[in-house]
């Protein structure tokens, strides 16, 4: 994925909050009960004023404004100072910074992969117990996540790196609720009913998908969420785990397969509004709105929960109503539990300070994720977090799906090196729907890799 | 160049070639310009150049909600106006059901699929009947209809990339860049250019021979140890590697040798009498370039100034790598490449935001046009 | 922001009257120590030593700014990629075996040969025709224009030129409206190897043409009108006129655009970086270096290697350029 999900991401915000207000003010009172205030105290008996941390990220706009918000109140309570970039050239940006010796205190990376990289080079810093900690006790299912964010420093030991904070849920599908009454479509509970629902559609005289995977450079990666999920839906866990880190090769059979499954729906012209050679070309953003027209040119839409921001005007503050979404499901015939793919940021300290120290504690309380969580675009998998500080019913509606996932995984392109997952994989898919072979494709993906090793 | 008699047909010829290729170059900028003062939804349904004409656009409304249903023989009925109705704006054809928006034109009686009833008239006033059973849900059901939309011009475009798209504040941000970037290589390349083409020194030319050589060094080199030594001499004294001087002062560096070498070209062209009459009436080198020099060498001054003003304001990378990118460092390059990444096809807000990347240099340009022609000519032509 | 905008001008003073006072003041020392001294050889000391007064500062920035940062370059391409370990020539074979690294040279000599030619070419025509043209001067500010648009600006202009919609669709770009009403397929142009990177490349043309043109058509009436009369007189016709006096005689001009074109051709990446970023066989060195920087976890090794080959390839248009200069200063 990665930059360009991660602009998505923040593009997302900045047009859903109707109220633009200036960032870095103290929205709730202390009298609003969703928010779990007492997290905030221990940080009110530290006085760290004259203490700046620099912070750098690709939240802008809409998501900047609420982090801000975050920032506040750590800021209110301990008198430090949240320096905060934002941009959405972040990585590159912030490679810069660190190859200058110029580093932030503390960068929040769309990009595990990356991350592992940074580890292993010695350019982060061990986060301490307490955060660890925090993850294994209060994160629902924390042992995944603070593998997430444990990788092997310079000497080869292990440390956690990485805190992951905002989350998003990508094994979602979109879809007009009053076109499927007017047709008479049931939701699909499993993959065998929504393959039949598929073809039911195009019995119906309908087109049942709309894909877009243009994204400027990062062409692509909407294909790389489909491999995944599919790759959940047909592989246990652990054969997901070893693709992601090239124990399995790219090539074996059992990913080549992920690929064809997912050129069942993508390259059936029928199956597809355009043509399966023309999806490269079709901005994602746009790719969802195809539901919205009259007639409607598809049905339903596979993408993260970061998608309404880029839905026609009418429809963004519609979600719930004149769109919806279900859970992609898995197979019935497939004894694999109801997995769920997701991403997220990964929040590591490049710079030492005692107070960039304390920020990261502040970032595992229930708090810091309850004011993100009253605004837009956020998703946590913190157990602490009062679920009725989400803004709406829709993100609480998809922090169920959450819950209710027996599995896991996180977005495999985002955990691979960079070469991979925010290359050949991307420029991969792109020749898939192009009409190479999905196993010289995997092929092609596969020597990338080992090239890097 | 003479024109006899005997040219007239070609030049006629000559004329028409001209208008064409004037044509293919101003196209791609008049697209921009028209289609960022239309209306968002036109601009996604239809050409630019199709922006005077009306554009059918396929909508729905809902009707009143189904408590307001009234019963009658022929069955449960809902009654109502839509809105479109009140614009005045033609409606052509309408439907009952997104398959099928165009079933019937204005005036009929469309029947669906499931029985139902409907009928839209020119005004606007519908009626939907159910023979069977009656309405329900919590909300109006669906009419679709085309009509044809007027051609409608607007600024809405550009008072939301100004706000919303951040580019008010990064228009400022771009000219506190650009001016001092601008005049500080200026001045300092009028002397080196003086003492390069006037003042006889040791190894002059060989020095010279090397910014020329320098012009063609890539910037993208220098980006990161020049980064390193920002932020080791910014940890030094205390204070941020990032900032307005630093940029300002890359901006120098870089601009140095075209400027230098234009600069150079120009004043080696002033005669040489004037100068050296001067120094042998007791004049320093310094009164020389200030008072004679200089005042000679504005046109190259202006050429060059012009020609800084436009690298500079139209930058990126130096920007995005010596500034930081939150709100009172970001340069409008750099925000209209994010625009450019996030809102993909909302051409609405990309060409508008592109037009108001542009129109400080394009003003600046017609301007002072002749100035920049004639410093570079100075500058290139033997 | 009016605070912003304070700043702005006491920085612009500072920047500005701190220059003109180092230079005035510097001079002003000069004059005062020196002339006080009783050497006997004091002005011409004073003569020496006032050039570097002159030359200082533009000298410094440019040591510090460009030849400074191409040895630390240098230095960088033969260490690893966080320039910890030394690693002798591998970033370069790595680079020479790399696949993607030919696709970028033959990107990169397709840019040097098409743009600045096209753009020679075009910016000729249209001198030429311009001066016989009545509207001559406001055909040349049009076309000059895009000078003044920055790459990120014109890359909005011209995205939206090849913009694409699915098939069926309106198409709201022009040049797939054309395709259309042409009876032909429209394409999504960005993705098509080989005419994707004409396609950019017509874009630094467009931006190209009007400097090409303005130097070309001073040149062009620099040509001394007796030789065209005495060509009429011998009953040559205008394409004669053209090809065997104009041309050969602005031929150094020629080359003189020919070269500044080729040099920043080397160097765009702005263009690639947002039209296409490199995909779809369109990546340029320029572009791939800074991906090998900061792609990922950043390779410096490699991308310093890159930045090297670079700057070797402008090399010989360096050196002729040098060259050119000294044989004027002999020719003057």
């Amino acid at each position: 994925m990665s930059m360009r999900k991660t602009l998505a991401l923040a593009v997302s915000a900045a047009v859903m909050s109707t109220a633009a207000t200036a960032g870095g003010h103290l929205p709730f009172s202390k009298d609003d009960t969703r928010f779990s205030w007492d997290s905030l105290t221990p940080f009110e008996s530290m006085d760290l004023s004259g203490q700046e941390i620099r912070f750098d990220g690709p939240w802008i706009s809409g998501d900047e404004e609420n982090l801000r918000n975050v920032l506040a109140y750590f800021e209110q309570a301990t008198g430090a100072k949240v320096q905060y970039n934002g941009s959405n050239d972040f990585e590159q940006l912030v490679l810069v910074d660190m190859k200058a010796g110029n580093s932030p205190n503390l960068a929040a990376w769309p990009q595990p992969g990356t991350v592992a990289e940074l580890a292993a080079q010695g350019e982060l810093v061990a986060l301490r117990d307490s955060v660890s900690d925090a993850v294994l006790n209060s994160y629902s299912a924390g042992q995944s996540w603070a593998d997430l964010g444990t990788y092997a420093g310079p000497s080869g030991a292990d440390d956690m790196y990485g805190l992951a904070y905002n989350v998003n849920l990508k094994s979602l599908v979109w879809y007009v609720p009053e076109n499927f009454e007017e047709a008479g479509y049931e939701i699909p509970q499993t993959m065998e009913e929504l393959i039949s629902l598929t073809d039911q559609i195009v019995d119906d005289g309908g087109t049942p998908w709309c894909i877009g995977l243009e994204s400027g450079g990062a062409t692509g990666w909407p294909a790389t969420d489909w491999i995944e999920d599919i790759m959940l839906r047909t592989q246990p866990k652990s054969v997901y785990d070893q693709w992601v880190s090239n124990e399995i090769p790219f090539n074996d059979p059992r990913i080549v397969n992920a690929i064809e499954t997912f050129g069942f729906f993508a390259l059936n012209d029928d199956y597809v509004d355009g043509t399966a050679d023309s999806l490269a070309s079709i901005f994602f953003g746009d790719s969802p709105n195809g539901m919205f027209t009259s007639p409607a040119k598809c049905y339903m839409h596979r993408q993260a929960s970061f998608i309404p921001a880029f839905f026609d005007e009418a429809y963004k503050d519609k979600v719930g109503t004149d769109v919806d979404f279900f859970y992609f499901p898995a197979y019935a015939g497939k004894d694999l539990g109801k997995p769920v793919l997701g991403g997220g940021t990964l929040i590591t300290m490049m710079n030492e300070s005692e107070a960039a120290h304390v920020f990261m504690d502040y970032l595992t309380s229930p708090i810091a994720h309850e004011i993100w969580m009253a605004g837009n675009g956020f998703l946590t998998p913190h157990s602490g977090a009062n679920l009725e500080a989400y803004s709406s019913d829709v993100l609480r509606k998809q922090g169920e799906i959450f819950l209710n996932a027996t599995t896991f995984g996180f977005d495999a392109s985002d955990l691979m090196p960079g070469a991979v997952g925010a290359g050949s994989f991307w420029t991969g898919m792109v020749d898939y729907t192009n009409g190479k072979s999905a196993q010289q494709v995997a092929d092609e993906i596969q020597a990338s890799w080992d090239a890097i090793k | 160049m003479s024109k006899p008699a005997q040219r007239t047909l070609p030049r006629l010829a000559a004329g028409a070639a001209l208008t064409c290729l004037v044509i293919l170059w101003v196209i791609p900028t008049l697209g921009l310009l028209v289609s960022s003062v239309r209306d968002k939804d036109a601009l996604a349904q239809s050409g630019w150049w199709t922006a005077m004409s009306d554009s059918t656009q396929t909508v729905f409304e809902r009707t009143e909600h189904p408590d307001t249903q009234i019963e009658t023989e022929q069955g449960w009925v809902l009654e109502g106006r839509l809105e479109i109705g009140a614009t005045g704006y033609d409606i052509l054809r309408f439907g009952g059901s997104q398959r099928d928006p165009a079933a019937g034109a204005v005036g009929e009686t469309v029947t669906l699929k499931n029985g139902n009833q409907l009928t839209v008239n020119a005004d606007g006033s519908y009626r939907f009947v159910s023979p069977e059973k009656p309405w329900k849900g919590s909300r109006g059901k669906r009419i679709f209809f085309s009509y044809a939309q007027p051609p409608e011009f607007t600024l809405e475009n550009y008072q939301e990339v100004l706000t919303k798209g951040r580019l008010g504040q990064a228009f400022i941000n771009t000219l506190t860049v650009t001016i001092p970037a601008t005049v500080i290589p200026v001045l300092m390349a009028a002397f080196a250019a003086y003492a390069f083409s006037w003042m006889p020194f040791r190894g002059r030319d060989w020095l010279f021979a090397g910014v020329i050589g320098l012009l063609v060094v890539p910037l993208q080199t220098s980006l990161v140890p020049l980064l390193r030594l920002y932020s080791d001499v910014g940890n030094f004294f205390g204070f941020e590697a990032k900032g307005y001087v630093g940029v300002w002062m890359a901006h120098t560096g870089f601009g140095l040798p075209l400027a230098i070498y234009l600069m150079r070209n120009y004043m080696k062209s002033l005669p040489k009498d004037l100068i050296e009459c001067a120094r042998v009436d007791g004049a320093s080198h310094f009164e020389v370039f200030v008072k004679i020099v200089l005042p000679l060498s504005v046109p190259a001054l202006a050429s060059f100034t012009i020609f800084q003003f436009l690298w500079v304001w139209n930058d990126l990378l130096v920007a995005l790598v010596f500034l930081g990118q939150a709100e009172d460092q970001i340069v409008l390059t750099a925000q209209l490449r994010a625009l450019l990444g996030t809102r993909g096809s909302n051409w609405e807000i990309l060409t508008s935001g592109a037009f108001i990347t542009i129109i400080l240099p394009l003003i600046v340009f017609f301007s002072l046009q002749r100035f920049f022609v004639r410093g570079l000519v100075a500058g290139s032509v033997k | 922001m009016s605070e912003h905008i304070t700043s702005a001008i006491i920085a612009i003073a500072i920047g500005v009257f701190g220059i003109l006072a180092y230079f005035w003041i510097s001079n002003a020392l000069l004059d005062g120590f020196i002339g006080r001294s009783k050497r006997a050889n004091k002005e011409v000391l004073r003569e020496q030593i006032r050039p570097w007064l002159f030359v200082g500062p533009a000298l410094f920035f440019l040591f510090l700014y460009l030849v400074y940062p191409v040895f630390e370059t240098l230095w960088l391409s033969f260490k690893d990629e966080n320039s910890s370990q030394f690693v002798g020539f591998d970033n370069y074979l790595w680079l020479f075996k790399d696949p993607e690294f030919h696709t970028t040279l033959r990107n990169n000599v397709l840019w040097l040969l098409v743009v600045p030619t096209l753009s020679t070419l075009f910016g000729l025509v249209i001198a030429v025709l311009a001066d016989r043209s009545r509207w001559g001067t406001l055909a040349k500010s049009l076309i000059f224009m895009p000078m003044a648009i920055s790459f990120v600006g014109a890359s909005v202009i011209w995205k939206f030129v090849y913009h694409y919609n699915g098939e069926g669709d309106v198409q709201i770009g022009i040049l797939n409206a054309l395709m259309v009403a042409l009876g032909a397929e429209p394409q999504f142009w960005l993705s098509v190897p080989f005419w994707n990177n004409l396609l950019l490349m017509i874009i630094l043309v467009w931006i190209q043409t009007g400097f090409a043109m303005v130097i070309l058509g001073a040149a062009l009436r620099g040509v001394p009108e007796e030789t065209i009369e005495a060509a009429i007189i011998d009953g040559a016709n205008e394409l004669q006129i053209f090809f065997k006096i104009t041309i050969p005689q602005i031929m150094p001009t020629v080359v003189v655009v020919w070269t500044t074109i080729a040099i920043l051709v080397l160097k765009v990446f702005d263009i690639v970086l947002a039209m296409t970023n490199g995909q779809w066989e369109t990546q340029v060195l320029a572009n791939l270096m800074y991906d090998w920087m900061f792609r990922g976890a950043g390779d410096f090794g490699r991308g310093s290697a890159i930045a090297i080959v670079l700057m070797l390839s402008v090399v010989p248009i360096m050196i002729w350029n040098i060259r050119r200069f000294r044989q004027e200063e002999l020719g003057r």
